[in-house]
């Protein structure tokens, strides 16, 4: 081989190199001859046989139907934010992407109008959640198919509880206050995550400040309302639950800190999506034997739950808007939305009132709690509607630290005045 | 003869030639710096000046921007989050600069001794500068973790306290923690080129010195440290830099919390910028870290110039 190669001269080295490249604009360009393709963006799925599904039983399915290979584009947990910002940026990448939070309104112009496959999806599915609209749709348009939620609830030990007395879970804060001084004293504190974590945090605070009447905003979207005595009648009550029924280390908590508490038997009860009872029943089979999932309690103005939903985008840079339409259509039709759900075993909950009484919810009815949850689930930032105040809200983690501080010693009205200060920035800024 | 001699000024005059053209000094250089300057315009010039242009406007993601002059400054100056991290950052990089710095120079002159596998040793002490910074920080998130903590662990065994303290939970040891990750991650840069220093100062000053009757002490004092300053200089303005500007060690473990106590400017920026979408407001805290930055290194470079002796 080396003596083949030094027999070629140089000029004979740049003539084949020539005609190969010839060769490939000729018969080789992808717009030509290759068969269309779509890219699908997902962030790295907690159940593992969630994403294998796409890869191996969707596209190849999908590619045989219509011709159309479809990549599925796999990014790590947390990372899916800065993609989708990146390649709405650059108007070049994938061609759908899974979303979250309200990012359908920060994307607006970037994503495509999916309104007439949201209908459509939406009259073959028994109809859509209340909740699943408040997310994708922007300006009465829908920029993406919701496609489930990621519930975050509450997570417990029915033998340590049942020790304590409860046979059921505590229906409301003050009750489960109670509890957990009990449980404390037994060795068995609470964990609830105070520090800058991605959801945990958010999953459990919200719907306390909203289950006391407090909100940040009114309905208008300009309103700054947190000092109220609800949101101090809220704080109050997180400094005492935190003082007796947690310990000083969920304070600096993330989202891991929680499940890896609760698995190692360390805490009784914390807020968390269906991941617990996933590993456990996996890794720690003792553990999920005595594990049970519970709606958030309820507080003076109701019981509340944080939406955290994961939806399908189109976006406008993909050149047929038509062909990644058709796909998401063919995506969500049940054949194939079903059994994606029930590959995740209820951990991503459907906003189609056809899956109400899915099997699937049989398989494990320890996580209907998480169906029922759908009905008072909302998006940080409520009741205003989507903006981009609420993303810097959020990202500054205005009412999480609010809480926090207070925890950490801060007085009530300090801690509100600090939240106030800082919505009067945000919210004046928009 | 006049001829004649035209004719053979005209041979001897050197055609044009590629190769000597840019043998020349002054071709030569220009080639060689050319790469770098072309690399550095593209990657750090023109991200660095379209970050000032950027910070001037009301940029959201996906949205055009608006020129809105400082007004992104100025709400960063009203912002009292944004003052937090100011005090953060300076606490962080002052607190872990000193603490390479000492213990660096410490870990410099113990290994410039010789003893037994001096060599082995010198090796092992690169290991956390080796290391992935978020791969080691995991490791140490374990290490802080409560539940799992070998320190609270060792503690509890010993009864000296239980529960262990919360490493990552209060704020003060949240700070104290990063602290001293940051310090074991840097602590062997500092000492292995401040080892290279010491390898360089001449064995007969330290006779000399030793002669004029100078001590251990003396001796560090008056030849060790004078001609290291140069060395201290270059690293400790490396390392205020990497410090100051630090993003993976603190993401990893708290994220900026407990409540703000560790959010530093790359991590507040990030926050701001790609978690909020709001990129203007987020360069706009980025770009706050050159000016005290430069006025550091400023005077860094005038207090440890080396003397004119």
């Amino acid at each position: 081989m080396a003596r083949i190669v030094r027999a070629s001269s140089r000029r004979d080295v740049l003539k084949i190199s020539a005609l190969a490249g010839l060769g490939t604009l000729i018969g080789g360009s992808p717009g030509w001859a290759a068969p269309k393709k779509l890219t699908l963006m997902h962030e790295s799925s907690f159940i593992p046989p969630y994403d294998a599904y796409v890869k191996n039983t969707f596209a190849p399915a999908y590619e045989k139907l219509t011709g159309i290979k479809v990549d599925y584009d796999v990014v790590s947990v947390g990372s899916l934010l800065t993609r989708v910002t990146t390649a709405a940026e650059n108007a070049s990448g994938p061609d759908l992407t899974a979303i979250g939070f309200n990012w359908a309104f920060l994307f607006d112009d970037k994503f495509v109008d999916v309104s007439d496959i949201a209908l459509e999806i939406g009259k073959e599915g028994g109809g859509w959640y209340e909740s699943a609209q408040e997310s994708v749709v922007v300006g009465g348009k829908w920029k993406a198919i919701p496609f489930g939620n990621i519930g975050q609830l509450m997570n417990w030990r029915t033998d340590w509880f049942k020790e304590a007395g409860y046979d059921k879970f505590p229906d409301t804060w003050d009750e489960l206050l109670e509890a957990g001084i009990k449980l404390k004293k037994a060795g068995h504190p609470f964990g609830f995550e105070l520090g800058h974590g991605f959801g945990d945090n958010h999953g459990w605070l919200y719907p306390l400040l909203w289950s006391y009447g407090g909100r940040e905003v009114e309905a208008d979207g300009k309103t700054i309302v947190i000092d109220s005595d609800e949101t101090a009648r809220a704080v109050d009550f997180c400094r005492r639950f935190f003082k007796e029924t947690m310990f000083e280390d969920c304070l600096g908590w993330t989202d891991v800190s929680n499940n890896k508490a609760f698995l190692s038997e360390q805490i009784s009860c914390t807020n968390n999506a269906e991941s617990i009872l996933w590993s456990a029943k996996k890794d720690f089979p003792e553990v999920a034997k005595v594990t049970d999932q519970s709606e958030n309690p309820k507080g003076p103005k109701g019981r509340f739950h944080m939406l955290n939903p994961l939806c399908h985008a189109v976006f406008a840079h993909t050149p047929d808007h038509k062909a990644a339409k058709d796909f998401l259509r063919w995506l969500m039709a049940p054949a194939q939305a079903g059994a994606w759900y029930d590959i995740a075993v209820t951990y991503y909950q459907p906003f189609l009132h056809a899956y109400d009484d899915a099997p699937m919810w049989k398989v494990e009815p320890r996580n209907l709690a998480y169906r029922d949850a759908l009905k008072t689930a909302h998006l940080p930032g409520w009741p205003a509607p989507l903006s981009r105040a609420q993303s810097e809200t959020i990202a500054k983690f205005v009412v999480i630290d609010m809480f926090a501080k207070a925890c950490a010693g801060k007085s009530t009205k300090e801690v509100i005045a600090d939240a106030q200060g800082q919505l009067k920035q945000i919210y004046r800024a928009t | 003869m006049t001829a004649v001699l035209a004719a053979s000024a005209e041979r001897r005059r050197p055609a044009f030639s590629l190769g000597r053209w840019l043998e020349r000094e002054g071709v030569f250089g220009w080639l060689m710096v050319a790469p770098p300057v072309v690399f550095l315009v593209a990657l750090v010039g023109y991200p660095f000046f379209y970050g000032i242009w950027i910070s001037l406007q009301d940029r959201q993601v996906a949205k055009p921007g608006v020129f809105v002059g400082l007004d992104n400054f100025i709400a960063d100056w009203h912002n009292p989050v944004f003052w937090q991290v100011v005090a953060n950052t300076f606490v962080y990089t002052t607190a872990a600069t000193l603490l390479k710095m000492v213990g660096g120079l410490g870990l410099a002159l113990v290994m410039n001794q010789d003893f037994r596998f001096k060599n082995l040793t010198r090796a092992l002490l690169l290991l956390p500068f080796i290391v992935p910074t978020v791969l080691s920080t995991i490791a140490w998130q374990w290490i802080l973790d409560p539940a799992f903590s070998v320190i609270n662990w060792a503690l509890m065994q010993t009864g000296l306290a239980n529960p262990g303290p919360s490493w990552l939970g209060n704020p003060y040891l949240a700070m104290f923690s990063l602290i001293m990750v940051n310090t074991w991650r840097g602590l062997p840069f500092y000492a292995i080129t401040l080892l290279a220093g010491l390898q360089t100062i001449p064995p007969e000053l330290y006779e000399a010195a030793t002669i004029d009757g100078a001590g251990r002490w003396g001796r560090f004092r008056y030849v060790t440290l004078p001609l290291l300053k140069p060395i201290i200089f270059i690293v400790t303005m490396f390392s205020v830099i990497f410090t100051f500007s630090d993003f993976q060690l603190i993401y990893v473990l708290t994220r900026g919390g407990p409540a703000n106590a560790t959010h530093v400017f790359a991590t507040y920026a990030f926050d701001i910028a790609m978690g909020a979408g709001q990129f203007g407001q987020g360069a706009s805290i980025a770009l706050s870290m050159v000016p005290p930055l430069a006025l550091i290194i400023l005077a860094m470079a005038i207090y440890l110039r080396p003397a004119k002796s």
